[in-house]
């Protein structure tokens, strides 16, 4: 005899569907799974049995043969104890329903069948909704997490006699149908410990950061020891706008496959600052099972490497494609999987080895070759990348005996949000969503009747040299200027602004210059 | 035999003879200056007395054949000739005519001059712009603007092309009238450091590179004190910009004073230590400078033409911020180019780095307005970033 319903398994952040079909014959008693399932799935045999028992129906002693189809894909978790469960019951006809054909199931059984929860309810449901199921048979304690999807009834169960209660009476199956209640975006506005109030002078980093967070810029910061770069990138989370639900649940979808999430919804903006000794797998995703690494975790929040000279050359470089496709794909033998990466990059780093050149107070110590060294190993790629380069001075003794405090987030926070508005009226219809997302075409449809603008993009590339890259990420950030100040076209003052944040170092003359 | 009629163009006769002296027999340049002082400075004597003593059998009354007969193997005088020949390195002896007279004044001038660039042969007045290599963004200044401000008025910065105070001072040199020698201490195809490969390449062009060793020579320690002999040797005066206790440039400093040359120092930061040796100098007597007035004073009688352009000058210095020169203290210049805010700033910013706090406190422009005026200040060249978000006028 033989019996099948749905399930789901999980590869990267997505759910691909699972059929758990059983097979019951006569013969010597056994239980066997196939289709690659790991160690976890493997036990589940233990669990069913249990809790079948437990529940006071009876386990049947035949042979019982359970496949997880398709079978090439290698299954992991305890996710199918309740399918499986409820397969031999069906199989054994101990139950009947005719809802098993728009249903499916997931939960991990405990020895008395009682139901728990598992990961990844979130993409599990998503699938769910894309092949067009009915109902879905979660656990209780994450329903709310899956009911955050519309368009598929959510059915929670704390138990397998209650499951199977819902099921044999079909007919009144609406009113165990989840109704989400609390799972409204709670908009607080003092999330976070830090605001940038606290940040005293610094005026031009505090400027650039939110230009930075307004258009989604990658950014650097260039500073002394103790100069606030770590103070001022801790902020930047507190003046990007709320996430939507959408995005909501786009972070949590990628943080319920981490280690420590608790299974609430995610609703701050996530801010990451790994240490420079992490690992290529922690800081790009990967492993045996693959999982999300920093730069995934950060999605839809900032990404801070602080100390950023002494990240490993090659991871520096790894971050190439992920800032450029704002996803990672990370291929093993067995599958691909993709994580969303659409993070805002800060990195912060010293001017040299010492940290003081081109400080006034203290002298630096570092040789020009080892200056040169230092940058030699930041420089390339990857700062073609960061669109605005910003220099973090040591404040003056009075710059920090200035009484009047700064603007704080939340007055921030709101010219931001106002600016994303803009940008997302502009790029209606179409894939990005932020200035630095565009690319050159586009950059120069902005100043095809702009005259007065070009001619001083003209006379500024002749000054400074500029490379094609350099020009349009300059004019990036000055259309994000442009639409702080809520102008329609980008005007002269704001590529001038723009111009202010490409500092950089040149030593081809030897010594602290700028070429813009 | 192409070859030898090239070299009979850019290197004459009595220069290869001496070459052939110094590198064929080993004659030290020493003995050859004492030699050449004791013969009342008449080359032909001098090469008479070597090629009449007996020890050394050498005859130096060859013609070009004779030596290429004689020297036909793979020798030490042939395979230096070659070399400069392809280099397109020419040699100034002792007695040509365009050998610095203010070089053979010295003690001990070098009998033969390794260059690349014409303008040794036609610097009118020379001063030298030493110090420490390891500059502070203090000494850089001051050495760019002393080296700029004589330059600008004809007059040769010599230095030594070593990294920091040394190479801004030739480079900021090369940018105007006057150029700028660099003299070194290794064999003048060597580049040493070799940060400086693009000045190597830059100073030809308005400048000197002149060696008194051997092509290919390596850049010895012990060659420095000799090279700063001729640094101090062809200028009439040194200045100090910075120099720590005990830095190259106080060894020049000495070698100067017994050379009979004008010794100035540049007063620093008494905290700092990049200072100290100018510092000791102003205290033995060093002239102290802040402008180049200071220094042309000292020359006046000799120069007078330099000193009448330097009055001009002189004339525009009245404005309290300190320094100004025609272009920026001339208001009608600014009034036309500048609007109301961007004058503010501009006046704001005087010729000490002031930073973007200051500015937006005392100024009362919010900070976006001043990050995009003083942008454009900064296209216009009238102000740069000086170290780290701070910003002076440019001089």
């Amino acid at each position: 005899m033989f019996f099948k319903i749905d399930s789901f398994a999980l590869a990267g952040i997505d759910a691909i569907k699972v059929s758990v079909e059983v097979h019951i014959s006569n013969g010597l008693p056994s239980f066997t799974i196939v289709g690659l399932p790991d160690k976890a799935v493997s036990e589940s045999r233990q669990r069913v049995r249990a809790a079948i028992i437990n529940s006071g129906f009876k386990f049947p002693m035949k042979r019982i043969i359970v496949n997880l189809s398709p079978a090439d894909i290698k299954k992991e978790g305890a996710f199918y104890d309740l399918p499986i469960a409820l397969s031999i019951l069906a199989v054994s006809r101990q139950i009947s329903s005719k809802l098993f054909d728009m249903s499916c199931f997931i939960g991990e059984l405990s020895l008395d069948g009682n139901i728990n929860p598992i990961k990844g309810i979130i993409s599990m449901t998503e699938k769910a909704v894309s092949i067009g199921e009915n109902y879905f048979f979660v656990p209780q304690k994450i329903a709310h997490q899956a009911s955050l999807i519309k368009n598929i009834n959510i059915v929670p169960g704390r138990n397998l006699n209650e499951v199977v209660k819902i099921l044999c009476n079909s007919s009144d199956l609406e009113k165990y149908v989840y109704k989400s209640n609390g799972n409204k975006i709670l908009y607080s506005n003092n999330c976070y410990n830090y605001d940038f109030e606290d940040v005293k002078g610094q005026l031009k980093a505090k400027r650039a950061l939110e230009i930075a967070v307004s258009g989604m810029h990658n950014i650097m910061l260039i500073g002394p020891p103790g100069a606030g770069k770590t103070m001022l990138a801790q902020r930047a989370i507190t003046i990007m706008p709320q996430l939507s639900l959408p995005e909501c649940i786009e972070v949590t979808k990628i943080y319920s496959l981490y280690k420590k999430y608790s299974g609430e919804l995610i609703q701050k903006r996530p801010f990451r600052n790994p240490h420079h000794t992490i690992s290529r797998i922690g800081l790009i995703g990967g492993g045996k099972n693959p999982k999300p690494g920093a730069i995934s975790l950060s999605h839809r929040g900032v990404l801070f490497l602080d100390e950023f000279s002494q990240f490993p050359k090659n991871l520096i470089e790894d971050l190439r494609q992920p800032l450029e496709n704002k996803r990672v794909v990370i291929t093993r033998n067995n599958a691909s999987y993709c994580f969303p990466c659409s993070f805002m990059l800060i990195v912060a780093t010293n001017p040299c080895y010492c940290g003081y050149f081109g400080d006034d107070k203290k002298k630096c110590v570092c040789s020009f070759r080892e200056i040169r060294k230092f940058w030699k190993n930041l420089s390339g790629p990857i700062v073609d990348r960061i669109d605005m380069r910003v220099n973090v001075p040591r404040l003056k003794e009075n710059d920090f005996i200035d009484a009047n405090p700064g603007e704080s987030s939340l007055e921030i926070k709101k010219r931001v949000r106002r600016c994303i508005e803009i940008q997302q009226k502009r790029y209606k219809g179409k894939k990005i969503k932020y200035n630095s997302e565009s690319g050159s075409r586009m950059v120069n449809h902005w100043l095809e009747d702009n005259k007065e603008v070009r001619n001083l993009l003209s006379k500024i590339s002749e000054k400074y040299n500029l490379t094609a890259r350099g020009m349009v990420s300059i004019l990036k950030v000055a259309q994000t200027i442009a639409d702080l100040d809520e102008s329609e076209i980008i005007r002269n003052q704001h590529l001038l602004e723009a111009l202010q944040y490409r500092v950089n170092y040149d030593f081809s003359s030897l010594g602290y210059g700028k070429y813009k | 035999m192409t070859l030898v009629v090239l070299v009979m163009a850019s290197i004459n006769k009595i220069s290869k003879k001496i070459l052939y002296l110094l590198s064929e027999y080993k004659v030290k340049p020493s003995k050859f200056i004492d030699v050449f002082k004791r013969n009342k400075c008449n080359i032909y004597k001098t090469l008479n007395f070597f090629s009449s003593n007996k020890t050394l059998k050498l005859n130096l009354d060859f013609g070009l054949e004779n030596i290429n007969q004689r020297e036909s193997g793979d020798n030490n005088f042939n395979s230096v000739m070659d070399f400069l020949l392809k280099n397109d390195i020419s040699v100034l002896n002792i007695s040509d005519e365009s050998y610095p007279d203010i070089l053979k004044e010295i003690y001990f001038p070098p009998p033969i001059l390794f260059l690349k660039g014409e303008k040794i042969r036609k610097a009118k007045f020379n001063v030298a712009v030493v110090g420490t290599r390891k500059c502070t963004a203090y000494g850089i200044e001051a050495a760019e603007y002393i080296s700029k401000q004589l330059s600008k008025i004809g007059i040769t910065v010599v230095s030594g092309m070593a990294l920091g105070i040394d190479s801004y001072a030739q480079r900021a040199a090369l940018e105007e009238e006057g150029g700028s020698i660099g003299v070194l201490g290794c064999g003048i195809d060597v580049v040493y450091p070799p940060e400086n490969r693009y000045l190597y390449k830059d100073i030809t062009k308005n400048g000197s590179l002149v060696s008194e060793f051997f092509p290919k020579t390596p850049p010895l320690k012990s060659n420095f004190p000799s090279r700063n002999r001729i640094i101090s040797g062809l200028s009439n005066g040194v200045v100090v910009v910075e120099a720590g206790e005990r830095s190259g440039a106080i060894i020049t400093s000495e070698i100067a004073l017994k050379q009979n040359r004008e010794v100035f120092a540049v007063p620093g930061n008494i905290f700092s230590s990049e200072s100290r040796g100018c510092h000791r100098l102003i205290k033995s007597g060093a002239k102290l400078v802040e402008d180049i007035d200071d220094i042309l004073e000292e020359f006046s009688q000799y120069f007078g033409v330099c000193y009448e352009i330097d009055k001009k000058r002189k004339l525009n210095v009245d404005a309290p911020e300190g320094k100004v020169d025609e272009i920026s203290n001339n208001p009608n210049n600014i009034d036309n180019s500048l609007d109301v805010d961007h004058k503010r700033i501009y006046e704001f910013i005087g010729y000490k780095p002031k930073s973007l706090e200051e500015i937006v406190k005392f100024t009362g422009y919010g900070i976006k307005e001043v990050l995009g005026i003083l942008a454009d200040l900064e296209l216009k060249q009238l102000v740069e970033e000086k170290s780290f978000g701070k910003y002076k006028k440019i001089f």
